[in-house]
């Protein structure tokens, strides 16, 4: 959400729906594990920069924070430190930090996505269709100011959801099957607005490194597998090769993987040759090896996953990007982020839609085609803090 | 434990117990048939340190009082790049003897040899794999030392992977406690407090002492005059007076202070920068150089690391190198 835009009366709105939230659903932010031991931090409304190095020692001390500040945005770090509030990091005692992962909607490419998405002018808020291209985005023009630069805002539908929803599946999957994970310690959450966070509980993860943890994103999302791991091989002369399983063969993890997808086993010599020759040798072949990797790898944020001092949305708080809650998915299936993350209150308000908009939440379908409008808050925070509609 | 795995293990506690029940003196080492003992031990450093595993073996009684004699001269000569250079040729002749034990012993035999040495020493567990024919260690612990191997086929992607565990043969086992290894015997000596050496050995490290010095005095003195071109290109940037990013201005001073650029003459380098101020810039770079703060001292960040932030402008010559800093040494060598 763009506070320079939004009219403070709508930042008034929005930020009594939010305390509302944080005094009367103080039961749905989650105590944080070692919470002592962490960092925190939070946005204003309307303000850039963010308050960070902040401790608190109980729940109880956050909850009154959350109710006097009613904060755009709330953070936890994943690490743990001796010396929370220190500066500069190092001061702090690194301890440890869970292991997390980032499924972005909107890093999936989803073919509903520009039906529903939105260009905000970040000067004067005019919302226009967004340019459909990527590169179209940078030659973007305000048709109302003519000002440069806007934010690419969507309304995610179901399909949205069902593609994070798929890709967090995935990610379990290999969690359980290849990481050894318990199911118990895999924790999922909606983020709060297109997307999921995965946080896991696990003493052994958390003192993982970050090139630890960038080794284990390469595992999960398919990058930098060797030809050699599935036994081809390159001799010294230009491109030509041979085949040549690995000693340990091919019965788990990748190599296992694309076997099955190749349809080969340690017995397939000829036919792995073969099927590397009509793609045209060892080089082609890799192209090809590297994107059927990638595709049936998980899509996480590598960033997000390596980063072993990031304060990250805190599970129970509000997004100021929608006014939903980053909330626990009990059952991956199930969990309908639009009913069960949405907790905002009912009280109805008024206020101007900038363009026609569908969407539905808690069970109720909108569909606004006329300037002004009288909605529940929820729906209405929902459409306030996308910029897509301001106090009436 | 069997005489011959501490003839091939002499830093395992075992042997330092032999060395105490056996009531060995520092004095016996001036009886003459103790030359050919300090004489291997000169030997095996030399060797060492010259980048090659010394590979002879003999009856335990001569292998771990060989060993101790070594880790004394080695303390005793006091040079950092020998005593390093030394630990990783004996971790490398240790996982030479461990390779092979794994190849050939018997089931009973080689699990509990290493359960021994992998758990006690690096808290390591390792177990055999449901066929017999392989070793699996858990996702993490593997990961936490293979992820700082630089090879492509150390990432786990490529590796044999499956309900918590990597699947290893006798050769990856070992491999994944080499550094582990190193440092084991690196601390070893440092934490040593050294005897009065009898004659012969104190001859013998002062010898070597000479012949070391001689080629560790001039490579540290090795002025650097010509920088690989990320440091270059950094240079440029920051004489032209534009803006650096924070990670280029890491690799710029973690860099100058690797090759012993004075903080002063590292702090003026960045003058030019929009946002120079003085007293935050030698904050900074001594922060770096482990002098304020966490006193950690910063390495140069890897040739992977800088490629990765874009800060990598990579020449002909900068082939094989993992980090920038090889790059003067590379040059100055040839």
């Amino acid at each position: 959400m763009k506070g320079n835009v939004i009219a403070s009366k709508t930042i008034s709105i929005i930020r009594r729906a939010f305390r509302e939230y944080y005094f009367n659903q103080s039961n749905a932010i989650e105590e944080p594990i070692k919470m002592e031991q962490r960092e925190f931090g939070y946005m204003h409304f309307g303000q850039a920069g963010m308050l960070r190095h902040l401790s608190f020692k109980s729940k109880k001390e956050l909850d009154a924070v959350l109710v006097r500040e009613a904060p755009s945005d709330v953070y936890c770090s994943n690490a743990y430190y001796r010396f929370p509030t220190q500066q500069p990091m190092q001061e702090k005692q690194w301890l440890g930090a869970d292991l997390i992962f980032d499924i972005d909607g909107k890093d999936l490419g989803m073919p509903c996505v520009p039906s529903h998405s939105y260009s905000v002018c970040i000067n004067c808020g005019y919302v226009s269709a967004p340019p459909e291209q990527d590169e179209e985005r940078s030659s973007y023009s305000c048709l109302s100011c003519g000002y440069k630069k806007a934010d690419h805002v969507s309304i995610p539908c179901s399909k949205c959801i069902d593609g994070s929803r798929k890709e967090a599946r995935h990610l379990m999957d290999f969690l359980l099957r290849d990481i050894g994970l318990e199911h118990n310690a895999i924790n999922i959450y909606f983020s709060g607005n297109n997307g999921f966070h995965v946080h896991i509980n696990d003493d052994a993860c958390s003192s993982l490194d970050p090139q630890a943890r960038s080794d284990l994103v390469g595992y999960l999302s398919g990058t930098g597998l060797m030809l050699e791991s599935v036994g081809v091989r390159k001799t010294n002369t230009d491109g030509s090769f041979y085949i040549k399983f690995p000693k340990s063969g091919l019965t788990y993890g990748w190599r296992r993987i694309i076997a099955e997808k190749l349809k080969i086993d340690i017995t397939s010599a000829v036919k792995l040759k073969n099927i590397v020759n009509q793609y045209g040798g060892y080089n082609s072949f890799k192209v090809e090896l590297d994107r059927l990797a990638r595709t049936m790898g998980v899509r996480i944020d590598p960033q997000v996953t390596t980063d072993v001092h990031r304060i990250f949305r805190m599970p129970g708080t509000l997004n100021s990007k929608s006014g939903l809650s980053k909330t626990k998915s009990r059952d991956l299936y199930s969990f309908d982020p639009f009913v069960d993350a949405c907790l905002l209150g009912d009280d109805k308000i008024s206020l101007r839609v900038k363009t026609p908009v569908k969407l539905k939440l808690k069970g109720s379908s909108f569909n606004i085609s006329n300037e002004s409008a009288e909605i529940p808050a929820y729906a209405a925070v929902y459409l306030m803090c996308k910029g897509l509609a301001e106090a009436d | 434990m069997a005489g011959s795995d501490l003839a091939k293990y002499p830093f395992l506690n075992e042997a330092g117990q032999y060395l105490r029940e056996s009531s060995f003196g520092w004095e016996e080492l001036n009886r003459p048939d103790m030359k050919y003992i300090i004489d291997r031990a000169a030997e095996r450093i030399e060797i060492g340190v010259d980048g090659k595993v010394y590979d002879n073996l003999e009856r335990y009684e001569i292998e771990i009082l060989t060993f101790l004699i070594s880790l004394v001269i080695v303390k005793s000569i006091g040079i950092d790049q020998v005593l390093r250079k030394f630990a990783l040729a004996e971790a490398r002749r240790a996982e030479k003897f461990l390779t092979e034990d794994l190849r050939k012993q018997s089931e009973i035999k080689r699990r509990s040899i290493f359960t021994k040495i992998f758990e006690d020493l690096f808290k390591l567990k390792i177990a055999i794999s449901e066929d017999q024919r392989l070793f699996k260690v858990r996702v993490v612990d593997y990961l936490a030392r293979a992820a700082h191997f630089h090879e492509q086929e150390w990432k786990l992607i490529n590796r044999l992977v499956y309900s918590g565990y990597v699947y290893l043969d006798a050769d990856e086992t070992v491999r994944i406690i080499r550094n582990e290894l190193a440092v084991l015997i690196y601390d070893k000596v440092k934490a040593m407090t050294l005897p009065t050496l009898p004659q012969g050995m104190k001859s013998k490290a002062d010898q070597l002492r000479v012949k070391l010095l001689s080629r560790y005095e001039q490579r540290g003195s090795v002025v650097v005059t010509d920088y690989p071109p990320c440091i270059k290109h950094a240079l440029g940037v920051m004489n032209r007076g534009d803006n650096l990013p924070h990670s280029a201005r890491v690799m710029l001073a973690t860099y100058m202070l690797a090759i012993g650029k004075p903080i002063d003459e590292i702090v003026l380098m960045f003058e030019n920068a929009p946002d120079f101020n003085e007293k935050i810039t030698r904050y900074q770079v001594e922060h770096l150089a482990g002098m304020k703060g966490s006193h950690t001292k910063y390495s140069v960040p890897s040739c992977d690391k800088l490629r990765s932030e874009n800060l990598c402008f990579a020449t002909a010559e900068c082939d094989n190198l993992i980090n920038p800093i090889q790059f003067g040494r590379k040059k100055n060598k040839e």
